[in-house]
């Protein structure tokens, strides 16, 4: 589970995030929705604990991520927009290392390997060398080193930015696996199709706040619109007084 | 931490290796700088060496003076005639100096004084003067030899105007004085060790950065001094073996390769090398550290080669430094990189003593070096400019 709440950042004469609270829940996958430069980034960042937190807190399984980083980075997995590999390593060894590094055991990492190979059709790429890997493949190496060490939590920012049909596809497989294994997957998107076909709880961000929250069905009726697109307009484009969905008991 | 260590070292030193084209250029020049430097000074020296016994002068106009010419016969010095335009020549450095006979020398000589020129030029700095001293000698002699001559027909005993006689008693040879150049063999060596780990240093850092690989290394769970020191490790170890080459080149082209002349001013004991080592590895290790310093500012490994090439830069100008500001040795240069390792390395080339202290402090200095700059890097791994600036 990962919790959020009024989570803020400054950069310099910026509030890139103004105040963000949610809850991404386990074994559900939530999507954070937003135009270009809403702040899902940051708040991502935040979460990965990759930038440091203005004001309010996160917390990853109730670990809280700025007094126990560590803790917190053990228990997700992040995949940001940098995906850069080591050319001269294969696939395999550039996961080995990140395994390595968050100190999994040789067998077990394989293990996982093996499970993630066969999820994500790697077998051709894995023992070759990463140079000139398209940009399908890289994301594939990306998102296994960054899932190694199985953790409950995985979050991915814009993880289809860039890719052709057949990765998306592949990897919104492995999404939908995830979750039915039970784990909490949190990703980032501006493509309302794909949060809307993928996510059981979609959270919009604009500005620095969340705009509105709640299931596709939620959205559309909140929005008072018929279509997705119009709805994330609507939505977005909310300066001041948050929609909410209702506290469902 | 000595797990995020390893690990890291390890994978550095993997990744770099398999760099095949950097890595085998690297070590090829480390193990050829001793051969080329060696055997470039030792040709030098024997060039200097052939000119300074030169029998063989340049004379333009040796038909104005026949006693000039039968002078050098009885001296067993040959004449030869220089280029036509040996002028322009000699200011090309293409020439050797020149005894310019002028015309009419005959009647001057006869009724008084003549003069003579002696063409050359002093910027010159390789061996092509040496052939002043043999002309100037040569004149000098005859000079007197005239005058004695002279006098006696007038009666006058020649030791009346030669009150004290000067006589030159060099107890240099031409291969000592070629020593000077001896400060090549530092200066590269070190240099070498500055700039054959430049590229490992700069792929650690600002590659990462490039690569967009360093913002998922840093979401580990480990700490960024650990992945720093890592890193540090295994540029130290390349930095150790470009050393280790670059002394065993000098070694093996100093026991195996005959060079006659530079053998009797570069004869390096085992505790030499010994001390020539321990310089060298506790210097490639510092000056990687601050490489990878400087190189952590750059957004592309572009960006930091050109920050290195400030450092490398003024690493080199060192000795430079050394010359103009003529620092005797002394023990604040110890202090400073590069001017301390250059100090110690000449004394041991020349056999001077060398104490502890010689070691101890470099060591010190740059065990603080390598300290701090892996220290700074895993702070500015914490900064956001560094880890998302990306070009």
């Amino acid at each position: 589970m990962i919790s959020v709440e009024n989570l803020k950042k400054q950069f310099g004469n910026v509030q890139a995030v103004n105040g963000v609270t949610f809850i991404a829940r386990n074994g559900a996958i939530t999507g954070l929705l937003g135009p270009n430069g809403a702040g899902k980034t940051t708040t991502i960042r935040m979460v990965g604990s990759l930038i440091s937190i203005d004001s309010g807190f996160a917390k990853i399984d109730g670990i809280d991520v700025a007094s126990d980083t560590d803790g917190a980075r053990r228990a997700c997995g992040l995949l940001t927009d940098s995906r850069g590999v080591y050319t001269r390593m294969t696939a395999r060894e550039n996961i080995r290392y990140y395994a390595e590094l968050r100190g999994v055991e040789a067998a077990r990492s394989e293990k996982t390997l093996a499970r993630f190979v066969e999820w994500l059709d790697m077998k051709e790429i894995l023992d070759r060398r990463t140079e000139g890997f398209s940009q399908g493949e890289r994301m594939k190496v990306a998102i296994v080193r960054a899932l190694i060490h199985e953790p409950t939590n995985v979050i991915l920012d814009e993880p289809t930015n860039g890719l052709d049909v057949m990765s998306t596809r592949a990897l919104r497989e492995l999404i939908k696996r995830l979750k039915s294994d039970g784990q909490t997957v949190m990703f980032s998107s501006h493509v309302m199709q794909e949060v809307a076909a993928l996510c059981d709880e979609i959270i919009i961000i604009s500005h620095g706040r969340v705009t509105a929250q709640g299931t596709t069905a939620q959205l559309l009726e909140m929005s008072g619109k018929d279509n997705l697109e119009d709805a994330f307009v609507a939505l977005s484009d909310v300066p001041g007084a948050p929609h909410t969905r209702k506290e469902a008991a | 931490m000595w797990a995020t260590i390893r690990t890291v070292c390890k994978k550095e030193l993997t990744d770099h290796l398999r760099d095949r084209r950097t890595a085998s250029m690297i070590f090829f020049l480390s193990i050829a700088m001793g051969p080329l430097l060696l055997i470039g000074l030792t040709q030098f020296i024997s060039s200097v060496e052939k000119k300074a016994e030169a029998r063989e002068v340049f004379v333009q106009g040796g038909e104005n003076s026949p006693q000039i010419v039968n002078f050098f016969a009885r001296q067993d010095i040959s004449i030869k005639d220089p280029n036509a335009n040996f002028r322009d020549l000699i200011k090309q450095g293409k020439h050797d100096p020149v005894l310019v006979i002028p015309k009419h020398f005959e009647e001057k000589f006869q009724t008084g004084t003549a003069d003579v020129e002696l063409v050359f030029d002093d910027t010159r700095q390789d061996s092509g003067n040496a052939s002043i001293g043999v002309l100037r000698r040569l004149m000098r002699g005859f000079n007197a030899e005239v005058s004695a001559q002279r006098l006696i027909a007038r009666g006058v005993a020649p030791q009346l105007i030669r009150v004290v006689d000067v006589q030159d008693v060099n107890l240099g040879t031409a291969a000592q004085r070629a020593a000077g150049l001896l400060f090549i063999i530092p200066w590269i060596t070190l240099l070498g060790c500055v700039s054959g780990v430049t590229a490992i240093a700069i792929d650690v850092t600002a590659g990462e950065r490039e690569r967009g690989s360093l913002e998922p290394l840093l979401m580990n769970p480990v700490s960024r001094a650990g992945l720093t020191t890592g890193k540090w490790l295994a540029v130290a170890i390349y930095g150790l073996a470009v050393a280790t080459l670059t002394m065993c080149g000098f070694a093996l082209t100093l026991n195996f390769v005959p060079l006659p002349n530079l053998a009797s001013v570069l004869s390096i004991s085992p505790t030499q090398y010994l001390g020539f080592a321990i310089t060298m590895f506790s210097f490639a290790p510092a000056m990687g550290a601050l490489q990878m310093l400087i190189a952590t500012y750059g957004r592309t490994y572009k960006e930091a080669q050109t920050y290195v090439s400030y450092l490398i830069m003024i690493v080199s100008m060192a000795p430079a430094i050394n010359m103009l500001a003529q620092f005797k040795d002394a023990t604040w240069q110890l202090f400073v990189p590069m001017l301390g390792q250059l100090m110690v390395i000449t004394r041991i080339l020349r056999g001077e003593t060398v104490t502890s202290l010689h070691f101890l402090l470099p060591f010190a200095i740059n065990m603080a070096i390598s300290v701090v700059a892996v220290l700074l890097i895993s702070q500015l791994l914490t900064k956001e400019k560094i880890i998302f600036g990306r070009a």
